[in-house]
């Protein structure tokens, strides 16, 4: 019964991690770029809606669409004005890639510092716990889960099923083939960006419910967010689903027999180790 | 130096007229250099003679700077970017701890020990975690750094989570000295990296590995080297500033935002350059002392507001803004002050008809995917062997196994009539394998002149590689452009130094990647003229991936057919190239 | 250039007191030099929230001070600068405050991590300072012997918690560590403590900050079953721990966490879970200590909220400061550092006394309980202001 609860903690918390890694997993796919403001943007959405929900006591569930729609315009504008400039640098401009978004967090963090103050804050909100034959299911888990599975879904369709997915999908395999096909690269990158802004934000209004956030939070989420993509292989939508779950379904075991020390350090460790033995990540797309 | 006054009047003549003729041709005098020591001279003693205040502030100005160039070997010289050096500041910061508290050693000891402890974890940390690239380094070192705390939490002897105290016994004008001490040291070492020949190697590393290692560069040491020399500082910085605080405890000691400060002073600064990681630690740190007096509550806000401005606007830092003014320009490597006169003696390759190269059965597979199944060939001393055939037909695959780049599913090569199959990249174009690239992979930071000395420095003292770059880049015709960056060649020019490269490994046999693609006719015909030649330059044998089939079917003694892969035909130009197999492997069926 | 670029603030508040206080109090005696109390605070950064709690307690020990005619004639002033939370720029400001200002007497900043970066300095310097942000008690060891903590030492933490317990049926525990160094010399002494009360430890373990997810922990927990479980916690595990439990279904009988249940929004965060959870202070608004109430209608009076154990703390920092300089008749830091090493001084903390090298022996632990909406005092039995209300339903 331990054993059984363990892998529904560690699917669960799986869940949790594919909706933080999707958006990172997007930018990095398309544009190339790993986004070190990613976690600041899912920490700032998950602050403003405590402040929302604490102000007027709505269910912080109403802002997702808000949210959403909100955040796509700020990233496609945050994406026309600091990243745009660089791509044409091509590979040259990823350390200016990372200097510019590692500049965007410091601004969105210190600034939510200011508003937010530096309390961790958390909401009481989708805490029900389902005992389903003597196993545990916690509501605001299964939510985050949900809300990571149908985002991997939709994702999915639509890159696959739809002529605006499929280019991007074409532009993130191969970009110069792409422009040759007569896609417009530049606007691919400006909805990729948009898109992962959007999808950290939506994370981080559902994260609140899980866990105490504060601005300082933001880093370490990044890590956690990159550790997925980079197990997934690096853009590999379907390989970052099952980095997640490996993710949590070993810091779920590891936590349990080894203690709170050690599973901290367990994204760490899985990524060294796959990045040396196993460098193309856990998904079959060879990029 | 046993230079009697002559020689040291020549010497000083050669320095002074080293001065710039043209923008392209930096100098520093050593006047400049007089100012700047004593302008530095004078900083450093003015917190000896006020405050405390100013001495501790003088003081967090040099920790830094002295990260931010050790971070800037790593990180801007050899382009790893890293998120953990600091790491080895933790690790610095207990070593000296362990050392002054349990073996009693005074601190000014233990502090350069545990600087080269840090460097023997360097060198085999390096071997794990080189093997990453770009952002998976970066954050694989951040990781690392994650990881060394929870070990250090957990080490009862260092003091696990409740930290170690240490008995106060440093002044803080010790500590200051002490931090001059080694920021002149981490000076010393970016000035060795970015002014010295075997600096090169490292610019050759960050610019392009794969280009690096075909011109004789072992990467996996240079960078290991470098990674080494980015490991020094910090440690004896970490054992300082611990022992500074008199306590040391995991969070402090391997505190990321550490890491963060550092890396926004050296881009500000400009990174992979000298003077950058001073200019922007010393800037940043006192502007941040005015953020933090008017605005405390925006100062990191506005850091961050900086840094995208500085990348939108001036990606090279301040240092990069100077240079257009010509201030603080990079002086090329062992660069003359004028193109030196070619004075390499012809030495033409023994006669003889032995074979060179070898193939036998030679078969790679990519996956599925078949590239070159069971190629046999060889290329005799004294031959010029041409390799055609259509796109995808293996050739550059072959160039790639020969010179060590791919791995043969099957089959051998040999070199001299030994297997080199185990022998890496490098070490192949040391023992005189030498290549072009199909698309030149030139080093794009450094001069003409540069690459091509990187490429004639193994096994050559300084003089005997100049002489030999010199002529290398007089023998293509370079010489007029010899101090311009690579990014202003032309294509043909680029292909042209490309060839000047291989020449200058000094190489028994040349394997040329298209190399008469993008060239005007002028420029073919030069080349054209090197290659009837190359006998006289000690070359033994030519190989030739090409598909300018007219360019070089005149001076070719042999050609070989490739066609998927396989070897369909072999012989002199005239008679492969009426063959209808080849006919129709260019053209499609002629019926 | 370096230097004069600082801004010094507080003036802004403590001005009209200082105004009120001389048209109050007027005498020759303010004529003299002011004594310059200086500090620096984490106005910013991290602990920017609980540090103004910290700061709030020195102005209203200042403004309290200057009400009664200040100290030695001489009236008090405060000079202080914001340390962004960042140890390194503590150790800067405290060398600033020392040796460009030359203030007269000083108080420790907020946190054990700061404190503990100035102590070596103050130590230096030889300045007798009360640390009231420092509950670790390895800053108050040799070769330390010139700061004195004005908390109860970390390993006073939840103290309460497993006597009382004990008492009340309780038999097996759990004890959980964040990997601090605060928080491990509670659960160390927490575990010794069980051992000598022979209550068998069923569970332990300890975890790195910031707080990975408890799911596990909390399912180990849940396995071992135990009567109480003890978390030498900070405020972000406390609520991860509280909500990891909940999730799995699990509470145990007897939940106390050190630190998070104090915090205002700790209710808002977790909602109902958090009741009945049991957590401790150093400082409670009912105790009859030594000028409490004066304390608490001051800090009314300027700050328009209530007081927390922070705001305590620093108050019995100036109180325990005052006494000495009185005592003494002088600001002579030998002299101060020999007082306050060997006197014992009355505080709205309680009893200040130390022993030589400043490690506090007398400032207690009180156990309160969130019961509904209120937090109540529970222990020691004679201060209680009601009994505690068990099980932990964690519904």
């Amino acid at each position: 019964m331990i054993v059984l609860q363990l892998v529904v903690n560690g699917v669960l918390l799986g869940g949790t991690y594919i909706l933080l890694a999707q958006g990172l997993n997007l930018v990095f796919g398309v544009m190339g770029i790993v986004n070190l403001a990613h976690g600041a943007i899912i920490t700032l959405a998950g602050l403003f809606t405590y402040w929302f929900a604490t102000q007027t006591h709505q269910s912080p569930l109403l802002l997702i669409p808000a949210v959403f729609i909100a955040m796509l315009a700020i990233g496609a504008v945050l994406q026309r004005l600091l990243l745009e400039p660089l791509a044409k640098l091509g590979g040259k401009g990823e350390l200016l890639n990372l200097m510019v978004t590692f500049g965007l967090s410091y601004v969105i963090v210190e600034t939510a510092l200011n508003f937010f103050g530096s309390q961790y804050v958390s909401l009481p909100d989708l805490q029900t716990t389902w005992p389903v034959g003597g196993l545990a299911f916690n509501e605001a888990l299964v939510a985050a889960g949900a809300f990571g599975a149908l985002i991997s879904g939709c994702l999915h369709i639509w890159l696959h099923y739809t002529a605006s997915g499929q280019a991007l999908l074409a532009t993130s395999q191969n970009p110069t083939g792409a422009v040759t096909c007569g896609i417009d690269v530049r606007r691919m990158r400006g909805i990729a960006f948009a898109l992962g802004t959007a999808l950290a934000a939506t994370a981080g209004v559902l994260l609140i419910l899980i866990l105490p956030l504060s601005a300082p939070t933001a880093d370490t989420l990044t890590i956690l967010s990159f550790v997925i993509v980079a197990l997934g292989g690096l853009g590999d939508y379907r390989g970052a689903v099952m980095a997640a779950l490996l993710l949590g379904l070993v810091q779920s075991a590891v936590g349990y027999y080894l203690g709170g020390d050690v599973e901290v350090v367990v994204p760490y460790l899985l990524l060294i180790t796959f990045m040396v033995v196993r460098p193309q990540g856990l998904g079959q797309a060879t990029r | 130096m046993n230079l009697d006054a002559r020689q040291l009047g020549q010497w000083i003549e050669r320095r002074l007229s080293a001065a710039p003729a043209s923008a392209a041709v930096p100098g520093r005098r050593p006047v400049t250099v007089v100012i700047l020591v004593a302008l530095i001279a004078c900083a450093g003693a003015v917190p000896l003679l006020t405050s405390a205040y100013v001495m501790q502030l003088a003081t967090d100005i040099l920790t830094f700077a002295a990260l931010a160039y050790s971070w800037n070997i790593i990180s801007g010289c050899a382009g790893y970017l890293s998120f953990g050096q600091v790491s080895f500041f933790g690790i610095g910061a207990y070593a000296t701890s362990v050392l002054v508290l349990r073996s009693g050693l005074p601190w000014y000891l233990a502090a350069p020990i545990a600087s080269a402890f840090s460097g023997v974890v360097a060198a085999l940390l390096g071997t794990v975690m080189l093997r990453l690239r770009g952002i998976m380094f970066a954050l694989g070192m951040l990781g690392l750094a994650r990881i060394l705390v929870v070990v250090a939490s957990d080490w009862d002897y260092i003091g696990a989570a409740g930290g170690l105290t240490l008995p106060a016994q440093l002044t803080p004008v010790a500590v200051y000295v002490a931090m001059w001490v080694t920021v002149i040291a981490a000076f010393a070492l970016n000035y060795f990296v970015l002014q010295s020949g075997w600096g090169l190697s490292v610019t050759g590393v960050r610019d392009d590995e794969v280009a690096a290692s075909a011109i004789g560069v072992p990467t996996a040491r240079i960078k290991t080297v470098a990674f080494i020399m980015s490991a020094l500082a910090p440690a004896a910085v970490g054992g300082l500033v611990a022992w500074n605080r008199s306590f040391l405890d995991p969070p402090s000691a391997f505190d990321p935002t550490l890491d963060l400060q550092v890396i926004v002073f050296a881009l500000f600064g400009g990174i992979g350059t000298l003077w950058g990681p001073a200019l922007g630690t010393v800037i940043l740190v006192l502007v941040g002392e005015q953020f933090w007096a008017y605005l405390p509550d925006l100062q990191l806000a506005l850091y961050g507001v900086l840094v995208i401005a500085v990348v939108l606007a001036f990606p090279g830092g301040i240092v990069g803004i100077a240079n257009r003014f010509g201030w603080l320009r990079r002086r090329p490597v062992l660069a003359p002050a004028a193109f030196p006169v070619v004075s390499r003696p012809p030495h033409p390759a023994p006669p003889g008809n032995e074979i060179i190269i070898e193939v036998r059965d030679l078969t790679v597979r990519f996956g599925g995917l078949v590239a070159l199944n069971g190629v046999s060939l060889a290329v005799r001393r004294g031959e010029m062997v041409s390799i055609i055939g259509a796109n995808g037909a293996g050739k550059t695959t072959l160039f790639n196994a020969i010179t060590g780049f791919v791995k043969p599913s099957a089959g051998g090569v040999f070199y001299q009539g030994k297997s080199v199959s185990d022998i890496p990249s490098y070490e192949r174009a040391r023992q005189g394998i030498a290549r072009t690239f199909q698309i030149p992979r030139l080093m794009d930071s450094i001069t003409v002149w540069e690459n091509t000395l990187l490429a004639a420095r193994y096994g050559k003292r300084a003089d005997a590689a100049v002489d030999q770059a010199a002529w290398a880049l007089h023998t293509v015709k370079l010489d007029g452009l010899w101090l311009e960056p690579t990014t202003k060649l032309s294509p043909g020019q680029q292909r042209r130094l490309e060839m000047a490269r291989a020449l200058a490994l000094d190489p028994t046999v040349i394997l040329l990647d298209e190399v008469m693609a993008g060239m005007t006719r002028n420029e073919q015909d030069e080349i054209r003229a090197v290659l009837r030649h190359f006998r006289e330059f000690g070359v033994a044998a030519v190989a030739g991936v090409e598909h300018v089939i007219s360019a070089i079917a005149d001076i070719s003694d042999r050609m070989i057919v490739l066609d998927r892969g396989g070897k369909i035909a072999e012989g002199v130009p005239e008679a492969v190239l009426r063959d209808p197999l080849v006919i129709e492997s260019y053209l499609g069926k002629v019926s | 250039m370096l230097g004069g670029t600082l801004r010094v603030r507080g003036g802004a508040i403590i001005a009209p007191l200082i105004a009120a206080a001389v048209l109050f109090a007027a005498s020759a005696a303010y004529a003299q030099k002011p004594i310059v109390v200086g500090a620096s605070i984490s106005e910013t950064g991290p602990l920017a929230v609980d540090a103004a709690y910290h700061l709030k307690g020195i102005q209203v020990g200042v403004a309290d001070a200057n009400a009664h005619g200040g100290w030695l004639g001489r009236k008090l002033e405060l000079k202080y600068y914001d340390d962004q939370s960042n140890p390194g720029t503590g150790v800067r400001l405290y060398t600033r405050l020392i040796t460009e200002d030359k203030v007269d007497l000083l108080v420790g900043p907020y946190s054990s991590g700061i404190s503990q970066a100035v102590a070596p300095l103050l130590n230096k310097y030889e300045r007798a300072t009360p640390m009231p942000g420092a509950s670790l008690p390895a800053i108050f060891q040799a070769p330390n012997k010139w700061t004195f903590q004005l908390l109860p030492p970390a390993t006073g933490y939840a103290e309460g918690m497993l006597p009382m317990t004990k008492a009340m049926g309780a038999h097996t525990v759990a004890i959980l560590q964040a990997q601090l160094s605060f928080t491990l010399a509670c659960g160390q002494a927490r575990l010794a403590q069980a051992k000598a009360l022979g209550m068998p430890v069923v569970y332990s373990t300890t975890y790195a900050m910031p707080p990975p997810d408890f799911s596990s922990i909390a399912l180990a927990i849940k396995n071992a079953n135990p009567d109480a479980v003890v978390v030498c916690s900070y405020y972000p595990d406390a609520v991860g721990l509280a909500q990891a439990l909940h999730r799995i279904g699990y509470a145990p009988r007897f939940l106390a966490e050190t630190i998070g249940p104090a915090e205002a929004q700790f209710g808002s965060a977790i909602g109902p879970i958090a009741n009945r959870i049991i957590s401790n202070t150093s400082w409670w608004p009912s105790l009859k200590t030594h000028g409490n109430a004066a304390f608490i209608a001051r800090y009314k009076a300027m700050f328009h909220e209530e007081p927390d154990y922070h705001a305590a703390g620093t108050y019995a920092a100036m109180q325990v400061l005052g006494a000495a300089v009185k005592a003494t008749k002088s600001l002579d830091q030998t002299k101060l550092r020999d007082w306050l090493a060997t006197h014992e001084v009355e505080t709205v903390q309680g009893t200040f006394k130390s022993d030589p090298n400043g490690l506090s022996l007398k400032f207690g632990q009180y156990m309160f309980q969130i019961q509904g909406d209120k937090r109540v005092l529970i222990w020691p039995t004679a201060l209680a202001q009601a009994k505690p209300q068990v099980p932990y339903t964690g519904k």
